[in-house]
């Protein structure tokens, strides 16, 4: 009996065994069917103020946009010109007065209709909610008409499609709401359905896509901060497309087997120089700084060539960018001439300059958190000393804290995108005009507030590029901020995905386009 | 059979005092390219020069270069240095505070004691590293906060050894003869209590030298060290982290002088502890003597 009762045991046991078996290849097929592609991305986690796919919410409409969730009214061509995206078209009635078609085709993932009404309640939400939002676009009433809204500014604002452009313009569907985790509902070719704040975001394809058929049936998105962590998820095929990958690990992925998509953005690697600093106030210790730091040196070897060195704020993918102004190139000797001729030479022979006794110091301010920061400051440090100035780094996360003290730096090294949203006057007045928020040298030129004034008035797009050649130029001739590089923005994918572009913008990631190779 | 164990204590104890000789003079040998590694560097470490940037091992540059084109062999040797003068800086901190503390609070007892054992007790109740990386990050990084950070969270164990051996000699009798024919305290503490209690916080003290070189580098490692272009090991390979499987030489290397400097230390350490505590020698299994000299 208890014979029969063993070989029963072992025959359930093989049964069982057989049939997970044959259950298991099932069920492995059944889902490489379905057309999965994984994400890794270094930025999208609270730290960068980016918590969840709410653009309302701090800098979260960045990964609404980059995810395909939400869209704008408008959108940045490659040129960083401004395209219609949900919008048919606008007419500019007035200074203040601007009326927006909207495109007839366009549904949330929730089902209803984008029309006037729609956007209308998503801007007056942003405007409540979002200080920069409120701030840029200026925006005094709304009114929605069927397919049409009118937007009247407080100000003329010539700049208004392209602040409308911005992340925080995604249009999401204010009736559906946003939920306690962050998940809007937008017009995108993928819908969120889940997300795990700075872990990861699932999204499912849009069915009712507007604008054509999206390739693959779900997207997750997995935050992964740390850059070789993210490289070694590539490597062993955990993900299938990365961004923020470092520098040093392209080498690993530049064969066949991957993709790399790059291309300039205006995220700028750049100097501020502290008008406080007494230092700093000497006109030809600001000349030999510009004349001394190897850009090319920088963006060749430290940035693997991901990089181009700069002239000024802006890249050469802008009418107004790249060599449209001019400055000072590196040159050492130059620089060496121009503190000698300034009464700074090293008269104790320990290969650093002196002036009325006092040796020729830089305290470089910058902060660990942008990978190529630190490598500026020690590539720079070494590069000055060459030319007789000292340059002593404090490199630290409490740089928000510091950079408001003029009495703890000398020069600030930082990086931002300085045309984010493709219109030239955002640098100016964040980082250069007396009211500016992050003027953190204390820079004031009476032409450039001037050029200002104009600028804010101008809406030929013509005029208003002239101009913001007019102001880099007096800037630079000031040499209140030395720009170093612009930065190339890659993702890299396997060989099997196509459609994954960088463009110039950095906003744009996860389209329709995306798609497995057939 | 005396005889033959006999014999075989005198040879383990040979065999101890070869083991320490031996290391002893490689950490000498450690010490000396330490102190002198300036002279030892082929090039200057801080001298950069792009056009020879991420150069692998050749005989020009042993060791390769780093992404500035520094030579990795000189900054190697100068990164030992830096780290090896700041471990053993700390480990003489944290031996002289912690066991003046913990001799101070053993012989006076009472409130100072408490006070200082429940400080000592709070300290050992968190995770050492993590206190030290809070306070470095709050000093603003940098070699001299990292050894004030670690400092400040290393000591509580010599306070404890100091402690506890105090408090075993103050009711010796030789101490009480002492205080009979006159003595006063502070002369009990530095001719009779500090003496004999040197022993385990010695060897404690070398033991401690490569655990705090490794934390050092940890520090260094995650950014609240030693700050760009000391050249420190720790932060050379968070320098070259993500070069490792690209550029691994830029990590291999200072990852060997660290090794070597740990190894050696703590060697050092074992062979001191050996030489120092004749009861463990003879809990060293297949090694065991009894009190008679037997190997059973």
């Amino acid at each position: 009996m208890k014979r029969c009762a063993k070989v029963l045991v072992l025959a359930f046991g093989l049964w069982l065994g057989v049939l997970t078996g044959c259950n298991g290849p099932e069920k492995a097929a059944a889902k490489e069917e379905k057309k999965t592609f994984v994400f890794g991305d270094t930025t999208f986690n609270p730290e960068n103020e980016e918590p969840d796919v709410n653009p309302h919410n701090t800098y979260a409409g960045w990964a609404c946009i980059r995810y395909g969730i939400g869209e704008t009214l408008f959108r940045y061509s490659d040129s960083m010109g401004m395209e219609p995206w949900l919008a048919a078209g606008y007419e500019i009635a007035d200074e203040l007065t601007w009326i927006i078609t909207l495109r007839d085709d366009v549904a949330f993932t929730s089902g209803r209709k984008m029309d006037g009404e729609a956007v209308k309640e998503c801007l007056e939400h942003l405007i409540e909610v979002h200080d920069r939002a409120r701030g840029d676009l200026m925006i005094d009433t709304i009114t929605a008409d069927g397919q049409t809204v009118t937007i009247k500014t407080q100000a003329p604002k010539p700049a208004l499609l392209n602040y409308l452009s911005d992340p925080y313009g995604c249009m999401i569907d204010m009736q559906a709401g946003i939920t306690a985790d962050g998940i809007a509902v937008g017009t995108g070719p993928y819908r969120a359905v889940s997300l795990v704040s700075g872990e990861e975001l699932k999204l499912e394809k849009n069915e009712n896509y507007w604008n054509g058929e999206p390739g693959f049936e779900e997207i997750i998105v997995r935050a992964i901060s740390d850059g070789d962590t993210l490289t070694m998820a590539l490597q062993s095929g955990e993900i299938d497309g990365a961004y923020g990958l470092p520098y040093a690990s392209y080498p690993l992925f530049q064969n066949e087997d991957y993709t790399i998509s790059g291309c300039a953005t205006s995220r700028a690697f750049f100097i501020h120089m502290n008008f406080e600093s007494p230092v700093i106030q000497e006109a030809a210790v600001r000349k030999a700084l510009a004349m001394g730091i190897d850009k090319e040196g920088f963006v060749n070897t430290l940035l693997d060539g991901n990089g181009y060195a700069a002239a000024g704020p802006y890249p050469a993918n802008v009418p107004f960018g790249g060599d449209a102004v001019k400055t000072e190139g590196y040159d050492p000797e130059g620089a060496r001439r121009v503190l000698e001729n300034a009464g700074w030479a090293d008269s104790d022979g320990d290969g650093i300059r002196e002036k009325n006794g006092k040796k020729l110091e830089i305290r470089w301010l910058t902060y660990p958190s942008r990978q190529e920061l630190p490598l500026l400051a020690e590539a720079a440090q070494a590069a000055l000393k060459d030319i007789g100035i000292a340059v002593s780094i404090q490199c630290t996360a409490d740089h928000n804290r510091l950079r408001r003290d003029p009495g703890a730096w000398d020069v600030y090294a930082s990086a931002m995108v300085t045309a984010p949203t493709g219109d030239p006057e955002y640098f100016f007045t964040t980082h250069c005009l007396d009211g500016s928020s992050a003027n953190n040298g204390r820079y004031h030129s009476d032409r450039l507030e001037e050029l200002e004034k104009e600028l804010a008035e101008t809406f030929d797009t013509a005029r208003r590029g002239e101009l913001a050649v007019l102001m880099q130029q007096a800037i630079l001739d000031d040499n209140a901020f030395i720009f170093c590089s612009h930065l190339k923005m890659s993702m890299i994918f396997r060989a099997g995905v196509t459609g994954l572009t960088a463009h110039p913008c950095d906003f744009y990631e996860i389209t329709a386009d995306l798609a497995p190779v057939d | 059979m005396e005889v033959a164990g006999a014999r075989k204590k005198k040879a383990w104890k040979d065999r101890r005092k070869c083991r320490l000789v031996l290391f002893l003079f490689l950490t000498f040998a450690l010490l000396f390219v330490v102190i002198f590694a300036e002279r030892f560097c082929p090039y200057d470490p801080n001298l950069q020069d792009m056009s020879r940037s991420l150069q692998p091992p050749s005989l020009a540059h042993p060791a390769g270069t780093d992404r500035f084109g520094r030579d990795m062999l000189s900054r190697i040797l100068i990164g030992l240095k830096t780290s090896v003068a700041s471990a053993l800086t700390l480990v003489v901190i944290i031996t002289v505070t912690g066991t003046a503390a913990g001799v101070i609070c053993g012989f006076c007892g009472g409130i100072l004691d408490s006070a200082v054992m429940r400080m000592a007790d709070v300290c050992l109740a968190f995770p050492g590293l993590v206190i030290a990386m809070a306070i470095a990050a709050l000093l603003n990084g940098g070699i001299t906060s990292a050894v004030i950070a670690l400092a400040a969270v290393s000591w509580p164990k010599y306070a404890r050894i100091a402690r506890s051996r105090t408090l075993t000699l103050k009711s010796a009798d030789f101490i009480a003869a002492a205080r009979l024919a006159g003595s006063s305290s502070a002369q009990i503490i530095l001719g009779h209590i500090l003496p004999n209690s040197l022993g385990p916080i010695l060897v404690t003290a070398v033991l401690d030298i490569g655990a705090m070189l490794m934390e050092l580098a940890g520090l260094s490692f995650l950014g609240l060290g030693a700050q760009p272009p000391t050249a420190e090991l720790g932060n050379m390979m968070s320098g070259g982290r993500s070069m490792l499987q690209t550029y691994p030489w830029v990590v291999i290397g200072p990852g060997i002088g660290i090794f070597i400097a740990v190894v050696i230390f703590n060697l050092l350490g074992d062979a001191v502890g050996e030489c120092l505590d004749p009861r463990g020698r003879q809990e060293k299994p297949g090694n065991y003597i009894n009190r008679k000299g037997e190997n059973p």
